[in-house]
């Protein structure tokens, strides 16, 4: 794609962000005046001089952004942005490309929001570890779909049977993503028969995560996820009752 | 002459307390080491090296230790992206960009080595400069800013955001300024600061505490780069290393005066509030460019061509800790993640600033150029290895440090949460071409431009002269709306003719 083919992919998408900006500065201007402005007495202080208003900056800042979102929109017709808009390549649309963020971010999604609050963040992190290695070294769409589709799995799993915080402790999400695991290593493996990167995945996968986690908990005494994963449990307990009676006496 | 021996010997006192505590070179060489690597491997750059130890460290071990390691991690990964650009044409940080159209040239003509052992010297001046400057320059400007009051903090505050997302836009400059009022706009998220007013919480309890600084740094800096390097690359073939890697000492006495400018290029550019060590490399090379006598041979492979861009960029730290410790407005994005680690551990910077922890910084940065200059000829070739190593295998290793690096400072789910949300927008931004600085440099200063800007009001009874009946604070009105009557044609034709008429 040469330069004035990308100037005009940019417009395009410039055109959308310009609409999509003017939208959500009208939505915040519209919810800054719930904020009082003008005579209102709030939080237990007079308000009643519009420069003490905490909706002072805020209408400020969403106004300029309306603005600029309308000189955006100017700059994006005046040059063509308009005219390509509704056409995928004028907006740049790649489809292998849109996959493979598709994909990373069902990954990511499901790492954090189901797998990191629920499961052993070793087992979290080592099918993650595992997953965006395995998935996207060579670039091979399947992979990545595979990849993505045991994520997906092993978060939905943990967020359906385990939703509210009183269950996060229980450990059937933790053994399904020990098992998911296990399998996407062994595939890895038979599919990457001869790479060097397919052999050093489990090593990383389980060294990274249990390294991190490690040092964050006893060598900086900090709070990590899920204390009362499956590994970790164990960890805990054999560091403070069979490891460190030792030099603590 | 006297208030610089006073300095001097300040320092002397703190670089003697830091050289003789044995943890300090712990932390020292195990930083830089991490900052070279971090620096070596196209895809990590200096801020995220920086963000992901104020994660780490953040508020877990002493202040005095965590300033250690996020100033060595600092200042090893601007000199670690000297690597790939010269062995592999690839910048391994936007900051050596510059270093690669001089670089790889010299390697190519299997200069490689002395390229290398340049660049190491001229990176640990550059980071003396810079130092140097630090030291004398930050003590000037605290005596100036004990008279800064709300209505400038306040003006500074949006010059800082205006400037960065000016000079910080590959694009339109619109989207600079874009990027920095949504970076604003997060920071309205809360209690307001002055009367406990809560502002767009949508009811969520997390919300009226606002956006925490690290997950958002976490989000914006290292979630989009995981994304966009996590594809298949085939790195170019490296250069074959020829020579040996030593200062030369010859070479760089006959380019000291390029070494000298450079330097005071880059410090003068990392002084200006949210503009990184990639802006100081480019205008130290365009100037190069301009006034050396060997113009014409920049991106042949000219030794000048690399020593402008490589002496600024490192030169830029120390400059950029200026604005920072002055005035509490970071000079770079990896700046931007030292105030978040200043934050967490709730020191303030600025003119309230304890003096004891700037001379505490002078001392780092010292020794950790010294750090780099010895890890940079001595184990070369280690990171002439890490080169090698796939975006890919390293990628995820990275995503599980930000996520338990932004969880443990907070200590909760919801800064995950956050953390996610912010990636994505922060992603989707990169690609359309909006510079990430500004967001962040509006997050972390959005705050404080609230309360001063509403505080000035207040304590003028609502009169807008307040900004300009004092003369500092009328200086900074007079820039902001320099920054952006620059942008707009039909001012800058305006000011084009005036100008004509009056010359």
């Amino acid at each position: 794609m040469n330069s004035s083919d990308n100037k005009a992919v940019m417009r395009a998408q410039d055109f959308w962000a310009a609409l999509f900006l003017f939208g959500v500065a009208a939505f915040f201007i519209w919810r800054t005046t719930f904020i009082p402005l003008f005579g209102h007495n709030r939080a237990g202080v007079s308000g009643a001089d519009w420069y003490n208003s905490a909706a002072l900056v805020p209408l400020g800042i969403f106004g300029g952004l309306l603005v600029l979102s309308l000189v955006l929109l100017t700059i994006s017709i005046r040059e063509g942005g308009a005219r390509s808009a509704l056409s995928a390549a004028g907006i740049g649309w790649n489809r292998a490309e849109a996959h493979r963020f598709a994909t990373l971010a069902a990954i990511l999604f499901f790492y954090i929001v189901g797998l990191v609050p629920r499961v052993d963040f070793i087992l979290a992190s080592g099918l993650l570890i595992t997953a965006l290695i395995f998935g996207y070294h060579h670039g091979h769409a399947r992979r990545m779909s595979l990849a993505a589709a045991v994520v997906a799995f092993a978060g939905s799993y943990a967020v359906v049977r385990n939703l509210p915080q009183s269950d996060w402790g229980r450990h059937d999400d933790d053994l399904v993503t020990l098992a998911l695991w296990i399998c996407l290593t062994l595939w890895a493996l038979v599919q990457g028969r001869g790479d060097r990167v397919a052999r050093v995945i489990p090593a990383i996968a389980v060294a990274a995560p249990l390294i991190l986690v490690c040092v964050m908990a006893f060598g900086f005494r900090q709070n990590v996820p899920n204390r009362g994963g499956l590994i970790f449990e164990q960890i805990e307990y054999h560091y403070y009752v069979s490891l460190k009676p030792l030099w603590s006496r | 002459m006297e208030f610089v021996y006073s300095q001097l010997s300040g320092f002397g006192g703190a670089f003697i307390a830091v050289a003789l505590d044995p943890l300090t070179y712990l932390y020292l060489v195990s930083s830089v080491f991490l900052g070279i690597t971090f620096g070596a491997l196209p895809g990590l750059t200096a801020t995220l090296a920086v963000t992901i130890l104020t994660g780490f460290f953040g508020n877990k071990i002493p202040l005095d230790y965590s300033l250690i390691a996020l100033l060595g991690a600092y200042v090893g990964a601007i000199y670690g992206g000297s690597y790939p650009s010269i062995l592999l044409n690839i910048p391994g940080t936007a900051a050596s960009a510059a270093t690669a159209m001089d670089g790889y040239p010299l390697a190519k003509s299997g200069r490689g080595g002395e390229a290398l052992g340049l660049t190491t010297t001229a990176s640990f001046i550059g980071t003396l400069i810079g130092t140097f400057a630090l030291l004398v320059f930050v003590w000037v400007l605290l005596l100036i800013s004990q008279n800064i009051a709300s209505p400038e903090k306040a003006l500074l505050a949006l010059f800082g955001i205006l400037l960065s997302g000016t000079l910080m836009s590959e694009d339109l400059v619109i989207k600079g300024w874009i990027a920095g009022l949504i970076g604003l706009a997060m920071a309205m998220v809360g209690l307001d600061p002055l009367l406990s007013e809560p502002r767009y919480t949508f009811g969520w309890s997390y919300m009226l505490s606002g956006f925490q600084v690290v997950p958002v740094l976490m989000g914006a800096f290292a979630v989009p780069q995981i994304i966009e390097g996590l594809r298949h690359m085939e790195l170019g073939r490296s250069v074959a290393l020829q020579g040996r890697i030593l200062p030369n000492l010859p070479a760089i006495r006959r380019h000291l005066p390029t070494i000298t400018r450079s330097g005071v290029i880059g410090t003068g550019v990392g002084a200006l509030p949210g503009v990184g060590e990639d802006v100081a490399g480019w205008v130290s090379y365009g100037v190069g460019k301009t006034v050396s006598k060997d113009g014409k041979n920049f991106g042949k492979g000219s030794l000048e061509g690399l020593l402008s861009s490589e002496t600024a960029n490192n030169a830029c730290i120390g400059g950029a800790l200026i604005p920072l410790l002055v005035l509490g407005i970071p000079g770079s994005p990896p700046a931007a993640a030292l105030m978040a680690a200043f934050k967490i551990n709730n020191v303030i910077p600025g003119p309230t600033i304890d003096p004891a922890i700037i001379l505490h910084v002078v001392a780092i940065l010292v020794l950790a150029s010294l750090t780099m200059f010895i890890l940079g000829l001595f184990t070369a070739r280690i990171f002439i290895k890490i080169l090698r190593i796939p975006q890919t295998v390293f990628l995820p290793v990275v995503m599980v440090l930000t996520t338990i690096g932004s969880f443990s400072v907070g200590g909760g789910i919801n800064d995950l949460y956050l953390m996610l949300g912010v990636g994505f927008v922060a992603y989707f931004m990169s690609l359309m071409k909006y510079p990430i600085a500004p967001l962040v440099i509006g997050v972390i200063l959005g705050g404080l431009f609230d309360e001063t800007f509403r505080r000035s009001l207040y304590l003028s009874d609502g009169d807008p002269l307040a900004f300009v009946s004092r003369p500092g604070a009328g200086i900074l009105l007079a820039l902001n709306a320099a920054l952006i009557l620059g942008q707009i044609p039909v001012a800058r034709r305006m000011f084009g003719s005036l100008k004509r008429r009056l010359l």
